[in-house]
């Protein structure tokens, strides 16, 4: 189906954003050149202004270069969890709907098992296991996420793996990995493209969750999700506080479900 | 036809059934493996947790772990609690003293209440919206449904409770902001929840609505004269109702357990929050029994949804086609 | 006939219009009554019904009393007893008990009852484990004794905490843990839903005046940001545990009274004084003067007053020694300080004599909101002075647990001085021969355990008193066992239509029984 210009326009627009999202977590915090943990006290909770353009914390921390250290660890590390998540998940996925009878029955049972044991048990016992660690709380999160991956891979992939095309290539004498190659994983990475950055968002709003409920707070280091929980107490005084990470990630997220048009996944 | 379905309904109950087993193994040994591995004292813990930060101390512990035998063999404690779960007593909170079926129950009443509430809501906001953004796309209404779709996957519920906590509650007077015995105090809580579910209730309505009126029974139906609500009406929305019920059931989990953060801020005593605290006073039988009842209204919900697929869709009476 | 308040039938309307379904799923919304309970919000949940664990909210609730009361500077006071006196040699101690007092099941308050409830919480963590208790008994219908191994003049103190209050012999089970609730307060529970709502209403059988509010409800909410906007949306009454930005927004409103007291608690840094540069006075010294108390005090807690120049603040009267040099910040005497002690400042921080750096942790906990804030600030400014220190935030109860394990560095901690009214109690746990769980680490001084023991010992007039006060202070402030950084004010938001309130400085009630609705 020939995309109409609208559709593209938009495609164009949400690659343009993320873009400018990566330039500005890759880039800002150089540009900016200033020390997101210098504190002053007696500038505490200023507007934005001509110095601190989105203003500054309670601290007196300088938001802006806050939020761009933050948009790199943040990012960086979400896409890491949402990424060890997927690989297993894919994985398995995969290995379901080729494999089909006893494996897959199994898998789907495994699968199930893990989504009736609450996510956040997992996560907070990851968290309590090496308190105040980051990389903790992102194992428990890819620990509760890989069953998403797991269930859409081997949704996709079972007609493609039952389709014609690869009964031809396996007619012909093509080895599994060819067929890996050639026909699943192009049918796989725009479902997986579309669902990476949004499991990355989620991974930082699950950490500004924890972060509500007392866990995973290591000051001073900048990070997306502890910042909304250190900005919300002044969600009436300084409203842009809490404003800037929030829109910094709906920015995200409006440009991966741009890019993702209507293929998107929910 | 009447031998397929009764069929296809003992592979369900059994799937479940199965779940249900595997959900009581997994929880057993993730406990049992939690009190060897976590870091810190527990009685230590169990006191803080039982006399707040001014009290807690050497002494204050050290009588903890006399009184609930904290010295014990870890075996010693596991085989009791395995007796305790096959006699179905989840024993007792180590932190109040009280039973664990009578607290469960207690959040689970609160938890369940909200649960129900927030679906439906969703359901009323979601699901219309959806419809209307499919059949005009890039109209008004599909414009509505992504801008709310994008700004409430970047809004942390916290932020989202509050702000509906001063519009309803603080400016306008007509709900009670948090929860307080009286009436009327589910609604903030529930509606907090219900706008993220309906916008993902809405974007995945949307495409399967579309998807239905390409598809061939819908053109049948027009080409045979049926007006375009007609059609939407009888064929498309029917269909549509499978991939919608689907997406529930994998996100039903975030009204299970999604809700902490929501519990916390409206004071809401559900099964979430009683799992935290648990977690952190490592009150174990307390997390067994929440992480427990969490796993069962999921693996209930779930039950729920694919007898509704079932009966909705005679595909999937098959064997062999019964998860997707 | 009850008519339905304006707001509660907008409430009917807005439920009617279209949301019928949900009607279904959720209890229905009842009629108002006439006058609503009292609702008092707070962050402390009940977490069991020992006395020691929340029996804080029941003696606050005044669903049950204690054997003696105190006044706001700590003074002793009659409760349940009307009258006590002491043997000559501090040893004995006889109780007589308040004639008409009745508990809420209509039987009479005897000293049976009183000295089982007693015996009960002589074990940890209750208060009375403090004392060199013998024995404790009746000896009359009305007439309690207690018996002491020495003397001990806390002891009324003691008896003046929640851990220590009277139950009815109904509240137990054989094995002594207690069952439910009943007190010989004004007021008796009504509803008890653990942990987060009790409601309470006037006791047919309190021998006292009857109170002007007839029910009351009490709840838990966790966060500041709730409580502050049950109040303010007219829901809440009395809203404690207030944050600083929430007090903020509500003074701009206006449409609450915010009332508030400083209670004393202050917020200190523990340090283990036997740890690696700890050891050193100077370092301890340095590691005080680095800190900006106004600084935190203004920009963090919105209140410069709270800054802490001495361990006690100056509302507690008797304790607060005018006369001490103030703590604060000085850079330029840090530096000396430190070099005196042959440190030397490189890029990364000071290092001794070996070139070994000085890294220390700082161990804190959520429970109290301000805390972690306050760890950050305070890294910043250990930083800037040279000090590499890192945050670790955790439970409450690794901090006794390091204390025990001497695994402890630094702890910042708001400890409450005035757990029983009197801060002898608390201080002589804290800084005794062994040091305390929430006190010195690894640190003792002959001058401050003999100022204590005398203290304790009692007997003492009004000057010497304030000699052993000023002694024991003296040498805290100077040898800093511990850091104080600030104090504590308890801010809580009034209904407008709410009279005759106010805030007991000791915490220990929520003095219901002087307040009345607005006519």
């Amino acid at each position: 189906m020939p995309e109409t210009f609208s559709a593209r326009l938009a495609r164009h627009c949400g690659l343009g954003l993320l873009i400018l999202i990566a330039c500005f977590a890759l880039l800002g915090p150089a540009l900016i050149g200033i020390d997101p943990a210098t504190q002053s006290l007696g500038d505490s909770l200023l507007p934005p202004g001509a110095s601190h353009w989105l203003g500054t914390d309670v601290y007196g921390r300088s938001v802006l270069a806050r939020i761009a250290h933050a948009a790199q660890l943040s990012l960086g590390l979400a896409l890491l969890a949402a990424l060890s998540a997927a690989l297993p998940g894919v994985l398995t996925g995969v290995t379901a709907s080729w494999c089909g009878g006893r494996i897959e029955r199994g898998l789907v049972m495994l699968a199930d098992a893990c989504m009736a044991v609450p996510g956040l048990l997992l996560v907070l016992l990851f968290a309590a296991i090496a308190p105040g660690q980051y990389w903790a709380l992102y194992i428990g999160l890819a620990l509760s996420l890989w069953v998403e991956y797991f269930r859409v891979t081997r949704a996709a992939s079972r007609p493609i793996l039952h389709g014609d095309a690869v009964q031809a290539s396996r007619l012909l004498g093509f080895g599994k990995l060819y067929v890996l190659r050639r026909h699943v994983l192009p049918a796989l990475t725009p479902l997986l493209a579309t669902l990476l950055p949004l499991s990355a968002a989620q991974a930082v709003l699950a950490l500004a969750a924890l972060g509500f409920i007392g866990v995973g707070l290591q000051p001073p280091t900048p990070e997306l999700g502890v910042m909304m929980i250190e900005f919300f107490p002044f969600y009436s005084e300084a409203p842009w506080l809490i404003a800037a990470p929030v829109t910094l990630l709906i920015l995200l997220v409006l440009g991966m479900m741009l890019l993702a048009g209507d293929k998107e996944l929910t | 036809m009447s031998s397929t379905q009764t069929s296809a309904w003992r592979g369900l109950l059994l799937r479940r059934a199965i779940q249900v087993l595997a959900l009581l193994l997994i929880i057993g040994s993730v406990c049992f493996l939690m009190v060897r591995a976590l870091p810190g004292d527990m009685a230590m813990r169990i006191a803080a947790s039982r006399y707040g930060y001014d009290f807690v101390g050497s002494a204050a512990a050290s009588a903890v772990a006399q009184e609930l035998q904290l010295q014990r063999p870890l075996w010693q404690a596991w085989l009791e609690w395995l007796g305790q779960l096959l006699r179905l007593d989840l024993g007792q909170s180590l932190v109040s003293g009280e039973a664990v079926w009578h607290e469960m129950a207690h959040h689970l009443a609160a938890s369940l209440d909200l649960a129900v509430t927030t679906l439906i809501l969703a359901m009323l906001i979601g699901l219309p919206l959806g419809v209307a953004a499919a059949v005009r796309p890039g109209g008004v209404a599909d414009r509505i449904a992504l801008l709310f779709a994008v700004v409430l996957r970047a809004t942390p519920a916290f932020l989202l409770g509050i702000l509906l906590m001063l519009l309803l509650a603080v400016h306008w007077g007509m709900l009670p902001a948090a929860h307080d015995d009286q009436g009327g105090t589910l609604w903030l809580p529930a509606l907090t929840l219900a706008l993220g579910l309906a916008a993902g209730l809405a974007r995945i309505s949307r495409s399967a609505v579309r998807e239905a009126l390409a598809s061939p029974a819908c053109e049948f139906a027009r080409s045979k004269g049926l007006s375009d609500f007609q059609a939407l009406l009888r064929h498309a929305l029917p269909l549509a109702a499978l991939p919608v019920l689907a997406y529930l059931g994998v996100h039903l989990v975030l009204l299970v357990e999604g809700t902490v953060v929501v519990e916390s801020l409206f004071a809401w005593p559900g099964v979430g929050h009683a799992l935290v605290h648990a977690v952190f006073a490592r009150d174990v039988p307390v997390i067994q029994g929440a992480a427990l009842s969490m796993g069962l209204l999921f693996i209930l919900f779930n039950l729920l949804l694919d007898a509704l697929m079932l009966a909705i869709d005679p595909r999937q009476r098959k064997p062999g086609a019964s998860d997707a | 006939m009850t008519q339905p308040e304006p707001d509660g039938l907008r409430r009917r309307l807005l439920q009617g219009a279209g949301l019928g379904a949900l009607a279904l799923a959720c209890p229905p919304l009842r009629a108002q009554p006439a006058v609503k309970p009292l609702l008092i919000v707070s962050s402390w949940e009940i977490s069991g019904l020992a006395p020691a664990a929340s029996g804080y909210i029941f003696t606050r609730l005044q669903v049950t009393e204690t054997l003696l009361d105190a006044q706001d500077d700590g003074t002793p006071k009659a409760a349940l007893a009307a009258s006590w006196k002491v043997s000559p040699d501090g040893l004995e101690w006889h109780f007589e008990l308040r004639p008409g007092a009745r508990f809420h099941d209509a039987s009479p308050v005897t000293a049976q009852a009183v000295a089982r409830s007693l015996n009960l919480a002589r074990t940890p963590p209750g208060v009375l484990s403090m004392a060199p208790i013998r024995s404790i008994e009746a000896t009359g219908e009305k007439q309690l004794r207690i018996r002491l191994s020495s003397p001990y003049m806390p002891l009324l103190s003691l008896l003046a905490h929640s851990s220590t209050m009277i139950l009815a012999p109904a509240s137990f089970e054989a094995s002594g843990t207690v069952r439910e609730i009943v007190g010989s307060g004004p007021y008796r529970i009504s509803k008890l839903e653990a942990p987060h709502q009790v409601e309470t209403r006037v006791s047919e059988h309190y021998d006292g005046p009857r109170p002007a509010i007839a029910e009351v409800r009490y709840m838990a909410a966790g966060r500041a940001e709730t409580r502050s906007l049950m109040a303010e949306s007219g829901q809440a009454d009395l809203a404690y545990n207030l944050d600083p930005a929430s007090i903020t927004r509500l003074r701009q409103r206006g449409s609450v009274n915010i009332a508030s007291v400083t209670v004393p608690r202050t917020v200190v840094i523990n340090l283990n004084a036997a740890f690696s540069g700890l050891k050193d006075l100077r370092v301890r010294q340095a590691l005080s003067l680095a800190i900006d108390r106004p600084g935190i005090a203004r920009a963090l807690l919105r209140d410069p007053e709270l800054a802490a120049s001495q361990l006690m603040p100056p509302t507690l009267a008797g304790w607060h020694d005018a006369s001490l040099p103030p703590l604060q910040r000085d850079p330029v005497a840090l530096k000396q300080l430190m070099r005196e002690g042959g440190w030397t400042l490189g890029t990364e921080g000071w290092r001794d004599t070996q070139g070994q750096l000085l890294r220390l942790k700082l161990q804190t906990f959520p429970d109290r909101p301000e805390l972690p804030v306050i760890a950050g600030a305070l890294q910043a400014q250990w930083r800037e002075a040279g000090f590499a220190v890192s945050v670790s935030i955790g439970n409450s109860g690794d901090i006794p647990l390091a204390h025990r394990d001497g695994s402890l560095q630094l702890a910042l901690a708001a400890r409450n001085y005035a757990i029983v009214p009197d801060p002898t109690a608390t201080l002589a746990q804290d800084f005794g021969p062994q040091g305390g769980d929430w006190g010195a680490t690894n640190w003792s001084s002959p001058v401050a355990v003999d100022a204590l023991q005398r203290l304790v010992r009692g007997g003492l007039d009004k000057a010497q008193l304030a000699a052993q006060r000023k002694r024991l202070l003296q040498t805290l402030h100077d040898e800093l066992p511990l850091i104080p950084v600030c104090w504590y004010r308890q801010n809580v938001a009034v209904s407008k239509r709410l009279e005759g309130v106010s805030l007991d400085p000791l915490e220990r009630s929520f003095r219901l029984t002087g307040m009345r609705w607005k006519a």
